[in-house]
């Protein structure tokens, strides 16, 4: 989460100065996201208007395919690097301005529901990986790593992992990379799958949200599909990863009984360290908007400025995707992490369906 | 934990984190927005 971007400066660098570095890529990510809206709005006016049969393509779409040509032919230049890092940011404030259209019983409820699966997810993906890592004789860091990035929240979890576990740098660009190469498959896949099999939003977006890893990911593979199911797929998401506390700790305590991690002194403060606070934030900005604290217009305000900051998050998950990088990490975590996913993926719509059953959706 | 991450997280006591910079960034254009600074947001 936040380390992963306070870390690898090596330089400490003016804070006027870091605002001023970040201007240019968050223009280039303004440009591809507002790019993509115009491109919805227009190609498919423009294909009814010569009477051309084209998919209705949404701009969630749109700003990830420009920024993966971007990223995979021209590449990113070093002065756009920076802002295009800040995807991140807007991704987490994104989330937390999308809690004004949550009423506080719906995440309770939802939220529950989401809680037991999460925790199932967690426990069953952990297992698979942990398995798989040893049946391809991975290092055991590296398929800790592995293993942590698919069942809770992708690079984040792998980063906070790392610092925790003091796993090797080569461990952890192995399993980001898997990680990343997987989310972009599935942000292709998952939409497909869920209309091939009719699935209602309600269980595309729990699906969604079980199923992909990183947070951005699992948002634009969300979106893709519906707003409805974008809405679910964040609060699940959103779920799986106030989880990551408890699961680094336990990493981390598992490590060090074998002398090979330092060991947790204050475990409610190392929780506390690694809990994700745009959770926090996204259930406050809930609480304020179910007691009416916002007007129904300016819930609506607070509903286009989230959709704003995730339109800057699509355009930057585009231009980190760069095949190239991917390919270099080697073929052995991949396969793993690709094996793990696609059974993960299976097991998340098995429990979706069997919760549908359940609670009659 | 080698000596140059315990230097890094020394440092960065004092620094928030990303997440916490999002959550008062979305928070200050709450505000705005309920002071009615900005009456409406387009989409």
């Amino acid at each position: 989460m936040a380390d992963a971007v306070v870390i690898p400066q090596a330089k400490p660098v003016q804070p006027a100065l870091q605002f001023l570095r970040v201007i240019p890529g968050v223009l280039l990510l303004a440009a591809i996201g507002y790019a993509g809206k115009l491109l919805e709005q227009n190609v498919g006016a423009y294909a009814k208007a010569h009477h051309w049969t084209f998919p209705n393509i949404e701009y969630v779409l749109w700003a990830i395919v420009l920024g993966l040509v971007i990223s995979n032919t021209v590449g990113v230049l070093e002065i756009f690097r920076a802002g295009v890092a800040t995807y991140e940011f807007w991704l987490k404030a994104g989330i937390v301005l999308l809690g004004a259209r949550f009423l506080l019983g719906d995440i309770l409820k939802l939220g529950g529901i989401s809680l037991v699966l999460v925790a199932i997810e967690i426990t069953g993906s952990i297992a698979f990986m942990t398995f798989l890592g040893r049946a391809f004789k991975l290092k055991p860091k590296l398929t800790s790593l592995l293993a942590v990035g698919s069942a809770v929240c992708g690079v984040s979890a792998i980063i906070a992992t790392k610092g925790a576990i003091e796993a090797d740098d080569e461990d952890s660009s192995f399993s980001i990379a898997a990680i990343l190469a997987l989310g972009a498959f599935a942000l292709f896949t998952f939409p497909l799958i869920g209309h091939f099999l009719h699935l209602s939003d309600k269980a595309y977006g729990l699906w969604a949200g079980l199923g992909v890893d990183n947070t951005a990911e699992a948002t634009a593979a969300g979106a893709l599909y519906s707003d409805a199911a974008g809405k679910l797929a964040v609060l699940v998401k959103s779920t799986r990863n106030a989880m990551i506390g408890f699961v680094v700790l336990a990493y981390a305590v598992y490590w060090a009984s074998r002398g090979q991690a330092k060991t947790v002194g204050n475990k409610a403060a190392f929780l506390w360290q690694k809990f994700p606070k745009f959770v926090l934030g996204f259930l406050l900005i809930s609480i304020l908007a179910t007691y009416h604290v916002f007007t129904k217009d300016q819930v609506g305000a607070l509903a286009n400025l989230s959709r704003w900051a995730f339109l800057l998050t699509f355009a930057g998950v585009g231009l980190r995707t760069n095949f190239r990088e991917m390919r270099k990490q080697g073929l052995r975590p991949f396969a793993v992490g690709a094996i793990g996913e696609v059974v993960i993926a299976g097991f998340t719509l098995g429990l979706v369906y069997s919760a549908g059953k359940i609670f009659g959706w | 934990m080698s000596a140059e991450e315990k230097t890094v997280n020394a440092g960065s006591r004092w620094r928030l984190s990303l997440d916490t910079w999002a959550v008062l960034a979305a928070f200050l254009a709450a505000l705005l927005i309920r002071a009615g600074v900005f009456k409406h947001v387009p989409w």
